[in-house]
């Protein structure tokens, strides 16, 4: 009995700290999730329910789902931004993909001058965001930018300005998006690529596939889940790209370039309608979510192939 | 031993606090109170300008620290928006009229009227510039130091004019002759510029009942003016110069990039205001730049809109108050607030300001704006939606009549039906 008693004391004692412990390790992410983002978020949502507005404190109260009512039927500018924000990610994710994945393909081939193509082909990734728009932004400067110079040289006329004419803004803005995102799916590519074993092209080239079906029937299949998770992590920060649109076109002309993280920050930064800028918010954040998963799902993400 | 770790855990989380709360002044224990100031239109141009005041009253009063902070005007509101909530506003801060009904309405600024009749500013601030201010909020208490008021000028390349041989327009007749004589696209060289992207409808107010003489932004039954046929004709006369005399990028020039036009020699006239004289001449020299104000409408009247008059605020719920209004007061002063003025190129509002003798523009913009022949246009600040009405709505369809996407009556009676709206809407609130 006392032998009994002296050999359970101590595993007990040290059952009863270890059941305390994974929380406690746990406690300061999940105290930092519940402060940073479930904090945050259930504050929109509290906010996307009320009229809040900072300089007209008297209207401030209850709206019930006047907010979201306002913005289904009586805001067209929901549904232009919403739009464009649909189209700014298709195209970009698009040709950011099919870039990057050319760019991937091609430092992945052994070459002379290998290292310095890829450190060429990867350091726009590392130039903070509104530095680029701000070289973006001299380059298409009519005054300061490659028109002023072609102009000189007697190329073109004077004062073309892309970011100013409404045929020519969207290009603009994607070309300068693509210089910096391009980057993105070629390093993330890459380092999936060279983990596709060398003998299965061996055994592909023995068969006599070309380079074409190497390319369709080995690498693309390899890569399936890279390609799934990076476009998806792409659109998501594409939809939200405030920083780029934001230096670079500020949105215009005339709503031409405003995305709805663009029109929130208006919405609720400058007009100070909190509440129907936290209305929006919200949308935008069930509108990511349901395309998230419903992304996820329909791409079989970790499906075995 | 766990006990220690706790209180040594206690005392670290305290003393972060008190340091995060650290935004308003203190008494130090040597005596010496320490106040903080916002400056909201902090940048390389106006910052020198603070500190070499702030050393000037530090030294005159060593009991007082003042501590500066600068925030680029862009992001002054929002600052103020966020200080209000979180409780972090400091002692004093930078304020206009722009932003006064926002402040006011929220309880954030303290009164000046009491201190300013018990100081050496009492009678020494011109009554124009205080009865502005005290114009922009329905109790009409005078809810800051007011320190300088400004006004729209259109600045033109004097050698340019030489060169084509013409005088600064003295009509708007003459002012649409000269951007067409000036204009030479095949040389890169445009007669005016249009300011298209943030900020753009001030301006365009100005040149607007500039144009057409209207004098006041609603008529006696409440109703905006700004959508007056008189004011569609002018908006058609000055938008028709888009991309014909003036760049194609001006649809999205807001200051930086239209005043970058200007400085590298691309454009014959800008308009703005007086503030933005010394970036001139430090990139173009003396000689090159002149100064014109609105010219007189076809009635014969001259007729300017209102500028926003900047002051210092001393904030309710700073704990030095007391040596927040003597930074203000010291400030606003004869001494500072004329070496404000020469060295940001503004109107001040002590009339004893000196040293402006040197500068024509200042001294031009003084008769214009005492002339009784000029008529003034107040823009109502007082409604809390004029910035949403004129940034956040207005601004894009202004860029759309631009393009030709919109006509001038349609854009106008938009905002015309706005402004009514909140016209009627103050009115009924405060009793109109």
């Amino acid at each position: 009995m006392a032998v009994g008693e002296v050999g359970t004391r101590p595993r007990e004692r040290v059952r009863g700290r270890g059941s305390r412990t994974p929380y406690l390790l746990i406690a300061p992410a999940v105290l930092a999730m519940l402060a940073f983002l479930v904090y945050p978020m259930a504050s929109v949502v509290y906010y996307s329910l009320q009229h809040y507005n900072i300089s007209k404190p008297w209207e401030n109260g209850f709206a019930g789902l006047d907010n979201f009512t306002r913005m289904l039927t009586a805001d067209p500018l929901f549904w232009q931004s919403l739009g464009f924000t649909a189209r700014w990610v298709l195209v970009e994710v698009s040709l950011q993909l099919v870039l990057g994945l050319a760019l991937a393909l091609i430092v992945n081939e052994t070459f002379v001058g290998r290292a310095a193509a890829r450190a060429m082909v990867f350091s726009p990734w590392a130039v903070s965001g509104v530095l680029t728009t701000g070289i973006w932004v001299l380059l298409y400067n009519p005054t300061t930018g490659l028109s002023r110079y072609l102009a000189d040289l007697g190329l073109m006329d004077y004062g073309a300005a892309p970011l100013a004419n409404p045929d020519t803004v969207f290009a603009a803005a994607v070309l300068a998006e693509l210089w910096r995102g391009v980057p993105f799916f070629a390093i993330l590519l890459l380092a999936d690529l060279q983990s596709i074993p060398r003998d299965l092209y061996e055994a592909a080239s023995v068969d006599g596939a070309s380079r074409v079906r190497r390319f369709y029937h080995v690498t693309l299949p390899h890569l399936k889940d890279a390609i799934i998770l990076s476009t998806l992590l792409r659109a998501v920060w594409e939809f939200n790209n405030v920083d780029l649109l934001y230096t670079l076109t500020g949105g215009g002309p005339a709503h031409q370039t405003t995305t709805l993280p663009l029109y929130v920050a208006s919405t609720a930064v400058q007009s100070q309608e909190f509440g129907y800028g936290s209305a929006l918010t919200t949308a935008g954040f069930l509108i990511l979510t349901f395309f998230s998963v419903a992304y996820l799902r329909l791409s079989k993400f970790g499906a075995r192939t | 031993m766990a006990s220690r770790r706790w209180l040594t855990a206690g005392a670290l989380v305290v003393t972060s606090c008190l340091a995060l709360a650290g935004c308003g002044g203190d008494s130090g224990s040597d005596g010496t109170t320490t106040i903080t100031f916002w400056d909201d239109n902090g940048g390389p141009a106006r910052t020198p300008v603070w500190e070499h005041i702030i050393d000037e009253f530090e030294r005159d009063n060593p009991d007082i620290k003042v501590k500066y902070v600068g925030i680029p005007i862009a992001q002054a509101q929002q600052k103020y928006d966020t200080a209000i909530a979180g409780d972090g506003l400091p002692d004093v801060g930078g304020v206009s009229t722009a932003m006064l009904a926002n402040l006011v309405a929220r309880q954030a600024l303290e009164p000046m009227d009491e201190r300013i009749a018990n100081s050496s500013l009492d009678g020494k601030l011109s009554e124009q510039v205080v009865e502005s201010v005290r114009a922009t909020v329905p109790d009409e208490k005078l809810y800051f130091v007011p320190m300088s008021t400004n006004m729209g000028v259109f600045w033109y390349r004097a050698d340019w004019f030489a060169e084509a041989d013409i005088s600064p327009p003295a009509s708007w007749d003459e002012f649409y002759a000269a951007v067409e004589k000036l204009t030479d696209t095949g040389n890169n060289r445009y007669g005016y510029t249009i300011r298209g992207g943030a900020g753009s409808i001030s301006q365009l107010l100005e040149v607007l009942y500039g144009q057409s003489g209207i004098d006041e932004m609603f008529d006696s039954s409440g109703r905006s003016t700004v959508n007056d046929p008189r004011n569609v004709a002018a908006l058609e006369k000055i938008a028709g110069l888009y991309r014909k005399y003036t760049p194609e990028a001006d649809v999205t020039n807001d200051y930086v990039k239209m005043v970058a036009q200007f400085d590298g020699g691309n454009i014959g006239i800008m308009q703005h205001n007086l503030g933005s004289y010394t970036d001139h001449v430090k990139t173009l020299g003396e000689d090159k730049v002149g100064a014109m104000f609105v010219p007189p409408a076809e009635n014969g009247s001259r007729t300017v809109t209102s500028h926003p008059v900047s002051g210092l605020g001393v904030f309710a719920s700073g704990e030095q108050k007391d040596a927040a209004f003597r930074f203000a007061e010291f400030a606003a002063g004869k001494e500072m607030n004329g070496h404000w003025a020469a060295e940001t190129g503004v109107l001040p509002a002590n009339t004893e300001a000196a040293d402006l003798e040197g500068l024509a523009h200042i001294t031009e913009a003084t008769s214009v704006l005492n002339d009784p022949e000029t008529r003034l246009v107040q823009l109502p600040y007082y409604l809390p939606e004029f910035n949403a009405i004129t940034k956040t709505d207005a601004e894009p369809l202004f860029q759309k009549v631009l393009l030709g996407e919109m006509s001038a009556k349609e854009f106008l009676d938009q905002m015309a039906d706005k402004l009514t709206d909140a016209q009627a809407g103050y009115e009924q609130r405060n009793g109109g």
